[in-house]
Order: C-alpha cells, then structure tokens, then sequence
C-alpha cells in the first residue's frame, strides 16, 4: 500500500501566526489560559527550542518562556483551517486519513498515472495544501504509514521525501528511536539497552524484542524494519447543511443572537435537504471581534426537525455561552438525518397526560352501563407464598 | 341538618385475582404429572421444570398444602400447576 504523509508541525501555532503575522516574531505557547492547571496544547518551534513540550503544565511553560504569548486554544478555528486541507486532498484521493491536526495520510495506489511520477504526486499534494492554507507542508511517500509520516517528520516544509518500496529498513535505520510509536517506559528502556536508532533495533533479533518489551516490542520491531500492516482509514463524510449570518454591526445582546438563530434554522428547515427529514445534530459557531470563536455541538435525544425545540435549545446554549467579544457571525449547521416518519413514541408514556382521558371514558362507559366496568389491580398481600393472595381486583371510579 | 340521601353506601368490592382454577392432571405412580388437559386438549408433560411445596397458615382450621410443578408442555407452554394436599385435588395456577 503506498501512502502519503501530509506534515505540518505546529499547526495550530501556524493557523494563530497566520492571522495574527506579528505573532511570527515571538514564541508562542496555546493552552487554556483560564485554568490554572491547563497544560500546553501547542507552542512554536522557537519555545520547543526552549524546552516547552506539548502536554507540560502551562506554570511550568511559562518559568521556562516568561516572554512567549500565551494564546488560549480555538479549536474551531484550527478544526476549519485542517478540514479546508483536507477537502483539498479528497479532490486528489478518495482515501485520506487525518490522523491528528495539521497531520494526514492519503492512499496513492492507482493515482500514478495521473502524474508525471511520484515526486510529481508529492508536489502536487503540497500545492494543493498550500493553495488553501497558506501553509506549506512537508510531504513523505512509502510504503506503510510509518515509514511515510517519518519520512514528512524529518523533511522540511515544501520538500517531498520518497522511499521507494523495499528501501524502507535503510531509510529508518539512522534514525532515531523517539520517532516510534511506543509508551514513554519502553522509550527509556530502549535507551537502557543502548538502542538509539532504528537500525540498533531492527538488528536485533525477534524474539529477544519480544521477551524484553512483549508485544509492544514486535510492534516497533517491525516497523523499524519497514514492516506496516495498518490499513488506512479514510475519513467519512457527514451530509450536512449550514447556514451562517454576518452582522454589520457586531452583536452584544443575546437576545439578538436568539432572533439570528431563529432567522437561520427558518432558513435551515425550509431548505429541500430537510424535506421530510429531521436532524440529530446541530451545531452552533459565532466568529468574535477579536478574532477568537466559539463552538458548541448539540446532540438531540431524537432526531428532530422541530423549530422551537431547535430554539429552545440553542436559546441555552447562547445564554451559558462563555462569549468575551461581541459575535460578528453566527452559523448553525444541522446533520445526522433521519427520516421524520421513523420517530418512535416511548413505550412507557406519561400516565398523568393520560388519566382525563382514562376518567372521561370511564365516566362514559359507567353511564352506559351503570357500573364501571373498568377495574384496577392493587396490591393486597404483596408478601404472601399464596400467589392468589398478593393481588385482587378493584373497580375503577374516578 | 341534611337529610340522609338513601343511597347505598359501599366500599369498593375487592374480587380475587389469579384464583387457581380446577384442571385434569394424569400423574404417574409417583404423583408427577405427566399429561393435562387443556380445554379438551391433552398434552403430555414433555419436562418438569421445578418443583416446590407451600405450606402456610397452619394455625387456621383449613391450612394450605399445596405441591407445586412447573411443567414444560409438548406443545413448548410452560403451565404451573398443584396438588391440593388438603383438597385432595389439582389446580391450574396462574400469576
């Protein structure tokens, strides 16, 4: 199976830096800023120079980059950025595989003829990146997951690196072991051994691999020798529909904000796509002034296409919104659709709607026929051994 | 002072629920069933499934003494019944 590996180290530092250019000159460090134990999320390669590392607690980032600018994540913004990337790679492989942000693989098998060679194909795949980020990735071509996000790992951005098949064991012998996907435990005890290196390890034989580090060790044994068995898992779209409205004048009360999604699910419902069809999901997005976003997902109990349900909900939402500027643009985007004839009625309904009903057809059925025929079991001896003592029957006269 | 209405005052009449009902049992030598009929059917007892006895209000003049089967039916129902020990007869009982 031959794979891509589309890299973009530090993505969501490059999204920030992208908006915000002043931001290139200094060391920047995202986490939640607003909790004290917040950990780092991301920081640019100058902190990481400095010793910050992706998962520290923020205090401790903060001692180490005192000058950094501490941005909190907006995740939004950076899932949007990465989706743009890689809606651009579908339109090249139907199988593309995001694996975290700013990291992607792509299938290759059968798209050689399209391009002049592979070098071509890598080319290709990073212009495509670039023409809707801005942003230039690394790319990395071979035979196995692995081996491919290696391959982008160690390049720079803009190049393409290309292991040709059965070349994997040499192309990662030199490098360094820290690249393998293993716990922080067996890290340090392939260092004990004096394993630095791939090839140190792909050397070894198996089952001494095994009988060290079990099955974690035949793992990356076999990937520092190239082997790769996972199979890609293409990423599978959602149908959805979206709406959005931008304000002239940004909006600060969120009761306005409750008359624009309003305004948006009248547009959403009466789109063709909702014909007949409810929605399970609907998510909410507001771009802020300052740049910053929010998002919210909400998750139906039933699927729904229910208008003031949808608001009453998003009426919520809004008020225990955590919003700090005031909403240039508000977009809701419904998905997860049923069909709105497949709604199925609880089992077990509310007795209480039902007991006017219950009392007026009595109430009827007595004065046909003089008594009530309709009777009700309570219980006499719950406890007894006889099972005929436990209940009895009573008539029923409301 | 009102005047009294005449009408009959009552409480509500509680009737019985899950009374046994009188069934025909073939048992064996050893008092297992091993046909009843139901309705005019006559199904043979295909298993026994459990068995167990009640023995209860023995202070009373006429206690109850009952041996119970849960039979499993030829016709795969599964039918509860008992042997009087105080009656001297079986019972269909139901839950």
């Amino acid at each position: 199976m031959r794979v891509a590996c589309v890299w973009l180290p530090h993505f969501s530092v490059a999204i920030e830096r992208r908006n915000s250019p002043a931001l290139h000159r200094r060391l920047v460090i995202i986490g939640e800023t607003t909790d004290q134990r917040g950990a780092v999320l991301d920081c640019s390669p100058e902190a990481e120079a400095q010793g910050v590392r992706i998962g520290m607690p923020l205090r401790q980032a903060l001692g180490l980059c005192p000058s950094a600018s501490f941005l909190p994540p907006d995740l939004p913004r950076y899932g949007d950025a990465f989706d743009q990337i890689l809606r651009a790679l579908e339109t090249m492989s139907p199988l593309v595989d995001p694996v975290a942000l700013g990291c992607a693989f792509i299938g290759l098998d059968g798209l050689n003829g399209h391009y002049r060679d592979e070098m071509g194909l890598g080319d290709a795949l990073a212009q495509a990146v670039r023409r809707v980020s801005g942003l230039m990735p690394s790319v990395g071509l071979a035979q196995g997951k692995f081996t491919a996000q290696v391959a982008a790992t160690v390049s720079a951005p803009g190049e393409v690196c290309l292991v040709a098949k059965g070349q994997e064991r040499q192309f990662l012998a030199p490098i360094d072991v820290s690249l393998l996907p293993c716990s922080r435990d067996t890290l340090r005890r392939l260092e004990l051994f004096g394993l630095r290196t791939m090839g140190d390890l792909a050397s070894l034989p198996m089952g001494a691999v095994q009988a060290q580090l079990g099955s974690e060790g035949t793992r990356i044994w076999e990937l520092a020798r190239g082997i790769d068995r996972e199979p890609l898992r293409p990423l599978r779209r959602e149908e959805s529909i979206r709406e959005h409205l931008a304000f002239y004048a940004p909006l600060i009360s969120r009761e306005a904000l409750v008359t624009a999604g309003r305004e948006l699910l009248t547009r959403l419902l009466g789109q063709p796509a909702m014909r007949g069809r409810a929605a399970r999901r609907m998510a909410l997005r507001a771009l802020l002034s300052d740049g910053r976003s929010w998002e919210r997902v909400i998750v139906f109990r039933e699927a729904t296409a229910d208008q003031e349900q949808m608001l009453s909900v998003l009426r919520t939402a809004i008020e225990a919104a955590p919003l700090t500027a005031p909403i240039e643009e508000l977009t809701i985007e419904l998905s997860g659709f049923a069909g709105e004839t497949g709604k199925q009625e609880g089992f077990f309904s509310d007795d209480r709607q039902r007991q006017p009903q219950v009392a007026e057809a009595v109430r009827q059925l007595k004065a046909r026929y003089g008594r009530s025929p309709v009777a009700q079991v309570v219980e006499v001896e719950p406890w007894s051994r006889i099972p005929e003592r436990r209940h009895a029957l009573i008539d029923y006269d409301p | 002072m009102v005047a009294h209405s005449r009408a009959a005052t009552r409480a509500h009449r509680l009737r019985p629920l899950n009374r046994p009902k009188p069934i025909q049992v073939e048992a064996g030598e050893s008092g297992e069933p091993r046909a009843v009929v139901l309705g005019r059917e006559r199904l043979a007892v295909a298993a026994v499934q459990d068995r167990w006895r009640i023995d209860d209000e023995w202070w009373r003049e006429r206690p109850v003494s009952r041996l119970y089967f849960r039979l499993l039916l030829e016709d795969e129902r599964v039918v509860t019944v008992y042997w009087g020990l105080e009656g001297r007869r079986w019972q269909l009982q139901t839950y």
